[in-house]
């Protein structure tokens, strides 16, 4: 069997949108912390709507079926019932697609989750432009929804190698906590290896003079890309990943582009609400004067699509964050 | 309290009857005091306040967050006057604070909020949610070890639109929550009059059956068919029981009662009135203004 049939084979059965067209078996890496994470504490319990397996969580079910609980597709309950478990003492993983988390549950989550603080972790799969499915499944808007309402902490790992901590450290946070995921394969940058993280901290994965990327997600490999492509091209570029996307650390912002001439974010979701404002806002009430480039879905509806092609056409790969860092250099250099 | 439920008995019926006429005062006092407010369905869901706070539900006036006390949600957060009067009535909440509702400050506002503390069990008012945090905690509940606490969650029946509920109703009937009680203050008014001129809920018992419910309708003003209601739900197994409870708005004062009027206006004339049709004693004994 060619590796295509395989392929086709495992799509008839795996039920998994996200796995579908993969070419090698993904790695469960938000699944396999989950399950350690339920080791350490025993009040964690797991709610799903109906996509155990998009979202890794069938091997919850599969260890700790006492602690496991369909919603159906019917995610306003969900958010309601992970609330009334947090209430009693539970800390409560609910798991859906990051769009349905948020659009189609914002009042739930806003009410009974986010103004009462309940331990309520929200892991939304599917960021932003990465899947077939198209429009009604991106969630282009879910950071700036989740963002706007007070007391959420929202969270997109770079890589699979970084979600044991985060899913550790949500855990451990007082609260409620945004998990924004895509099950991807492992990541093939040594700067990515690293497993380390805290909310509020972003890390410098590459030291640069001229211009400074801040990116999330899988934004982050592609601005690592970037980077090797400027530096080709002789320019000194800075890689930030800000996986913790509020709390921001405005610290490191603030730092990162007072020593560079240009300011470039970059994430997979739509310019307006997102990291890059997060990073505008933070940068403008300070005062800073460099310009700034936010790479990102520019206020448009997309489609379903592969992956490569969707980055491509919407203008978010890695050459689309070379543009930017370019077209910033070439605007500052023309102010002075 | 800690030694509820109590046991039915015709003596206790004559109690909480009584204790029902002094929370009608109260939000009558209460709602005449802003001038405007949630009268009509206060004075309606009187009985079930009374009966749930003064016999049914388990709780620790000293020690309000008792891990093992039953849980009560009033999904109809707006429901406040009612709600705050019993809190008080049971020493849930100190008489001066009730008297400071809706004041600016005040952490007993309109729509109840947990800033009044652990006794509002989750903040509610954008309608359709109390269901859903309550299946939530009755899973939880059944999960302890020991004593299984039970949930109550109170709706009105104009809240059945919402989507929401429909789904907590799936969720309940397919985990067969039978420690999960549900009362439906069915007083068939919403904001834009009678409910099912605006959007038909008609057949309540059968669509709840439907998912799985155990349901019973009774009188909401009649306290032995409550008091006998709240037992067979604890009696019921296997299933989460709903207790549909007709009643009147403004019931208990004649000059209100029957009147639709979702935030009523309640003029200083008309609540005097009321006072004086439920026999409250004269306002100056309370010290507050009608």
């Amino acid at each position: 069997m060619t590796v295509q049939e395989r392929i086709a084979a495992d799509d008839l059965k795996v039920g998994d949108f996200i796995a579908r067209g993969a070419a090698e078996a993904l790695p469960r890496a938000y699944g396999e912390a989950l399950l350690a994470a339920a080791g350490r504490h025993p009040e964690l319990v797991c709610l799903c709507a109906d996509l155990t397996l998009s979202t890794e969580t069938d091997l919850f079910q599969e260890r700790y079926p006492e602690r496991f609980f369909h919603a159906g597709i019917a995610e306003a309950n969900m958010m309601g019932m992970a609330a009334g478990m947090a209430r009693s003492g539970h800390i409560a993983f609910a798991h859906t697609f990051s769009v349905f988390a948020t659009r189609r549950a914002y009042d739930q989550v806003a009410m009974q989750v986010a103004y009462p603080r309940t331990a309520v972790k929200i892991a939304g799969f599917l960021p932003g432009l990465t899947t077939l499915l198209g429009v009604s499944h991106q969630a282009i808007d879910d950071v700036a929804l989740m963002r706007a309402l007070p007391n959420m902490a929202i969270v997109e790992p770079a890589t699979a190698e970084q979600i044991p901590a985060i899913v550790e450290a949500a855990c451990l946070r007082d609260g409620p906590v945004y998990l924004r995921m895509r099950r991807a394969a492992r990541a093939h940058r040594p700067e990515l290896a690293r497993a380390e993280f805290a909310f509020g901290k972003g890390r410098v994965l590459r030291e640069g003079r001229d211009a400074v990327i801040f990116a999330c997600g899988l934004m982050v490999a592609s601005a690592l890309d970037a980077a090797d492509a400027l530096a080709a091209q002789g320019v000194d570029v800075a890689v930030v990943d800000l996986a913790s996307i509020k709390p921001l650390d405005t610290e490191l912002v603030r730092a990162m582009a007072a020593r560079c001439r240009v300011v470039v974010t970059a994430e997979n979701h739509s310019i307006v609400g997102g990291l890059g404002s997060a990073v505008a806002e933070c940068l403008a009430e300070e005062g800073g004067a460099a310009p700034l480039r936010r790479v990102g879905v520019r206020d448009v509806f997309a489609e379903g699509g592969s992956t490569p092609y969707l980055m491509k056409k919407y203008g978010l790969d890695a050459e689309a964050i070379a543009a930017a860092v370019r077209d910033g250099l070439a605007a500052g250099r023309g102010a002075a | 309290m800690e030694a509820h439920p109590l046991p039915y008995s015709p003596d206790l019926t004559e109690r909480l009857g009584q204790r029902a006429r002094e929370l009608r005062c109260d939000v009558v006092r209460l709602v005449a005091a802003t001038g405007q407010g949630y009268v009509q369905q206060g004075l309606g869901a009187a009985d079930l306040f009374a009966a749930l706070y003064g016999a049914e539900l388990r709780y620790r006036p000293q020690e309000p967050a008792w891990p093992e006390r039953d849980r009560f949600f009033l999904s109809t957060a707006h429901n406040s006057a009612v709600f705050g009067a019993a809190l008080a009535q049971n020493g849930l909440m100190a008489r001066e604070l009730m008297l400071s509702y809706c004041q600016d400050g005040s952490t007993y506002e309109i729509n109840m909020s947990e800033r009044l503390g652990s006794v509002v069990e989750a903040t509610c008012g954008s309608l359709g949610q109390g269901l859903s945090v309550a299946v939530g905690a009755a899973l939880a509940a059944r999960m302890r070890q020991g004593r299984t606490p039970r949930c109550y969650v109170m709706l009105g029946d104009g809240e059945l639109q919402e989507g929401q509920v429909w789904e907590a109703a799936m969720a309940a009937g397919h985990y067969a929550l039978d420690n999960l009680c549900m009362i439906v203050d069915w007083n068939r008014m919403q904001v834009q009059g009678h409910v099912d001129e605006v959007m038909r809920m008609d057949p309540i018992p059968d669509k709840f059956r439907a998912f799985n419910w155990a349901v019973r309708e009774i009188d909401g003003h009649d306290m032995d068919a409550i008091l006998q209601a709240l037992a067979w739900a604890r009696a019921t197994q296997g299933k989460p029981s709903l207790i549909l409870a007709r009643t009147l708005v403004g019931k208990g004062a004649p000059s209100l009662e029957g009147i639709f009027g979702h935030n009523m206006k309640l003029p200083a004339e008309m609540a005097r009135r009321a006072l004086e049709e439920l026999g409250a004693p004269a306002p100056a004994a309370e010290g507050v203004a009608p």
